[in-house]
């Protein structure tokens, strides 16, 4: 019988954790490892739930390329590429910033919270750019691409800003606040992925 | 305070339950609606006409009627089956089956339930906005869904009241997930848990997967609609555009591992039902569990046969339609698994029961007439009749609400501590059973003889004129459906009140909500038991020296 749920315990494509730590782990003092392999699964189908949806935006993305005469489509400005790519760099620098937070206490937390925060007023001001470029959507195939993209992957910017803001304010236990912020340096850095894969996609290629 | 923002699984479960039941009965008075219209054209409708339709003086007018099968079909997926079966009674059963305390993220549960609500308070206010609530079709197909086809706000706040259902149905998939991979009792293997979190747990996965597709498709559509951007218009020479066809694929790619992610946890309940009221142990569990799977993984590669009339490549088509035929085969193992746990069982017809029962009928007849659709040349004539509408009906409406009804019979004493009453059960399955099947199979007869779905009137066409007289006795079935739910209401709220109080273990079976008090506790486990056998233990001959038919999953025998 052990054999046999070892090799199930993977269905799903999640391992199955040992079997004396999950015994532990609904008691009402849950067991620390136990706990932070809870978030990691959770994080785990939450991430690749918001993979889904990019990869859904993107699908759409070239669907609207694949049809189009010619990309980018007649008329359209040139795209500011350096400007994308230099807020992309903030995003990961913030995700570092997270890291060197797990060693280094709150401070560099603070600096992961800044960077993100810096990255979407940097896109915000993108945007205003952009609309002033005649790139802003509703203008061209190409605006609204990259505006539908980048408008919702801010938005995931956002969420994980605000965990960073909360980590930051709450008085919380070290062992828990460690695994938040490993949760929350997962999240970033899959949302500086996203952007990676985004700016390739739209404003490279 | 604390109950209503309760991060209690058990709460928030009936909060789930109550909120699916609310706008079950919208749903179908709705439907009733829609039928009235349907086999008397024109006419004002009794009673309500006027309080709904005053300008029209009590006439549904063409408008008002696409808003009504537009929303109907919105209401009773997305709000009514959703809430009840995987909010309500998978937040009720999953920790409780497994025998954990809560599930893994209560918190996050909570924000579920509540983004939920805010989910269905913009569809609500969409009803009272000028240009009324949303007329697309429940499906929304671009372009009559963008801005051009629906100029009004009503069609922009259903886009948003999706995308919020999607993210409370997204935190819940996290959360079913997390909790089942990681908070099972000692001893509940994957192969010991009931099917009914089997059922649960694999819709959850497709969630997780599909939901956040419908949700792009919303975004995109939202910002056609409202920042102008031109993802589901086609484009002209001078401005490259978008499709409406790419519209239907994401909505398809999700809308197909939709309908499973509803008859899943169905499934699952009855699997398990069917086994506890035959007395004997589910026939061929590891097959019906592999079959589910089997179910999920096809899931994924079938969309395409929703869009054979839209242009596609034939080899395309060809290929969704043998992947779709495909799928018969978990499913028909499901269903000989069903046929074998009731062979020579000691079946117990109890309210519950005989719900399930319900259910492997209309799932049949359902099921099969699913085989006509899949197949490309009948679905050239079939595509938009009837024939489609009753077959998803049978299949949604028919087997969800017999399992909902199965569940809430069933689960009832256990969430409320009361017991239903078993004589109202009766009086309410034989006329809901005999109506729906009335309606739905009626339907598949209208549509075969070429009646087309989402007509206002179609004894406007000389084609259709015949049909009336069937119309007007699918629409008596209706209204006997209709009513017949109120026995069920009554039965519901006077059991709440003054049911006979429900023991620990009412059904006498196994598993482990069954062994702690009706209702459980706030951390539902004294101690957190260790699962020492499966979930269908009846008939047990080594439980005859204790006296009973049965054995607990967590039941050390000395």
């Amino acid at each position: 019988m052990n054999a046999e749920t070892s090799k199930s315990g993977t269905l799903g494509g999640f391992p199955k954790p040992p079997a004396m730590v999950r015994g532990e782990q609904s008691s009402p003092a849950p067991h620390a490892a136990s706990r932070r392999l809870n978030g990691a699964v959770g994080m785990a189908v939450f991430i690749g739930a918001c993979a889904m949806l990019f990869a859904a935006l993107l699908f759409a993305y070239a669907v609207v390329r694949s049809q189009a005469a010619s990309w980018p489509p007649p008329g359209t400005p040139p795209f500011p590429r350096g400007a994308a790519a230099v807020n992309g760099l903030l995003l990961i620098a913030a995700g570092f910033a997270l890291r060197r937070a797990r060693s280094r206490g709150p401070a560099w937390l603070a600096v992961g919270l800044g960077l993100a925060a810096l990255f979407l007023l940097m896109q915000a001001s993108l945007w205003g750019r952009l609309v002033a470029d005649h790139l802003g959507p509703g203008t061209g195939a190409l605006g609204d691409a990259f505006f539908a993209l980048s408008a919702f992957h801010a938005l995931h910017v956002l969420g994980g800003l605000v965990a960073i803001a909360v980590l930051l304010r709450k008085r919380v236990p070290g062992e828990t606040r460690l695994r938040r912020l490993r949760l929350a340096t997962v999240y970033m850095d899959f949302v500086a992925v996203v952007w990676l894969i985004i700016y390739v996609a739209v404003c490279l290629i | 305070m604390r109950r209503v923002f309760s991060t209690d699984h058990k709460v928030i479960g009936k909060q789930f339950l109550f909120l699916g039941l609310a706008f079950l009965a919208v749903g179908g008075v709705m439907a009733m609606l829609i039928r009235w219209q349907l086999a008397r054209p024109g006419q004002p409708v009794p009673i309500v006409g006027r309080l709904l339709f005053p300008g029209a003086g009590g006439v549904i007018s063409p408008a008002a009627y696409t808003s009504l099968f537009t929303m109907h079909g919105t209401i009773m997926i997305f709000f009514a089956v959703t809430p009840i079966l995987i909010g309500g009674f998978g937040n009720f059963c999953v920790p409780l089956l497994i025998g954990a305390r809560d599930m893994a993220f209560p918190r996050l549960n909570m924000l579920s339930f509540w983004t939920m609500a805010a989910a269905t308070a913009t569809l609500t206010a969409s009803f009272f906005v000028p240009l009324g609530a949303a007329q697309a079709g429940w499906t929304a197909y671009a372009t009559l869904s963008t801005a051009i086809g629906a100029p009004g706000p009503g069609q922009t706040m259903w886009t948003v009241a999706i995308y919020l259902n999607g993210v409370s149905t997204i935190m819940g998939a996290v959360n079913y997930i997390t909790t089942v991979v990681r908070l099972r009792a000692p001893g509940m293997d994957w192969f010991r848990l009931p099917l009914t979190v089997w059922g649960f747990f694999l819709t959850s996965i497709l969630n997780a997967l599909f939901v956040p597709v419908i949700a792009a498709a919303m975004a995109l559509l939202f910002f056609d609609r409202v920042f102008g951007t031109q993802f589901f218009i086609a484009g002209t020479t001078m401005r490259a555009g978008g499709d409406p066809i790419l519209y239907q694929h994401l909505f398809w790619l999700f809308g197909h591992p939709e309908v499973y992610i509803l008859i899943l946890p169905a499934w699952g309940i009855v699997s398990d039902l069917l086994s506890f009221f035959a007395r004997k142990p589910a026939f061929g569990y590891r097959v019906t569990v592999w079959a589910l799977i089997g179910v999920v993984v096809l899931s994924c590669v079938v969309y395409g046969h929703h869009m054979f009339t839209t242009g596609m490549s034939p080899l395309l088509g060809e290929s969704f339609m043998l992947l779709t035929m495909i799928i018969s085969v978990p499913t028909s193992l499901l269903f000989l698994n069903w046929l074998g746990t009731l062979w020579r069982g000691a079946l117990r017809m109890t309210t519950p029961m005989l719900f399930c029962v319900g259910l492997v009928f209309t799932f049949g007849i359902g099921g099969l007439t699913g085989l006509y659709l899949a197949d490309i040349v009948a679905d050239q004539y079939l595509h938009d009749t009837y024939f489609v509408v009753g077959h998803f009906h049978l299949i949604m409406a028919a087997a969800l609400l017999m399992a909902s009804f199965a569940a809430t019979y069933f689960w009832f004493p256990k969430m409320f501590g009361r017991m239903m009453s078993e004589r109202l059960g009766k009086l309410h399955f034989w006329p809901t059973f005999l109506a729906l099947n009335v309606v739905f199979i009626g339907q598949l007869a209208i549509g075969w003889a070429g009646m087309q779905r989402r007509l206002y009137d179609p004894s406007a066409y000389d084609f259709l004129k015949h049909l009336l007289p069937w119309n007007v006795w699918i629409s008596r079935a209706a209204y006997v459906l209709g009513l017949s739910q109120l026995v069920f209401v009554w039965n519901f709220f006077a059991s709440l009140r003054r049911g006979k109080p429900a023991p620990a273990n009412p059904w006498e079976v196994g598993t482990l909500e069954w062994t702690v008090p009706s209702p459980p506790p706030h951390h539902n486990f004294e101690e957190i038991p260790t699962v020492v056998r499966g979930p269908h233990e009846l008939g047990h001959p080594d439980a005859r020296a204790l006296g009973k038919d049965w054995l607990g999953q967590d039941e050390v025998l000395s």
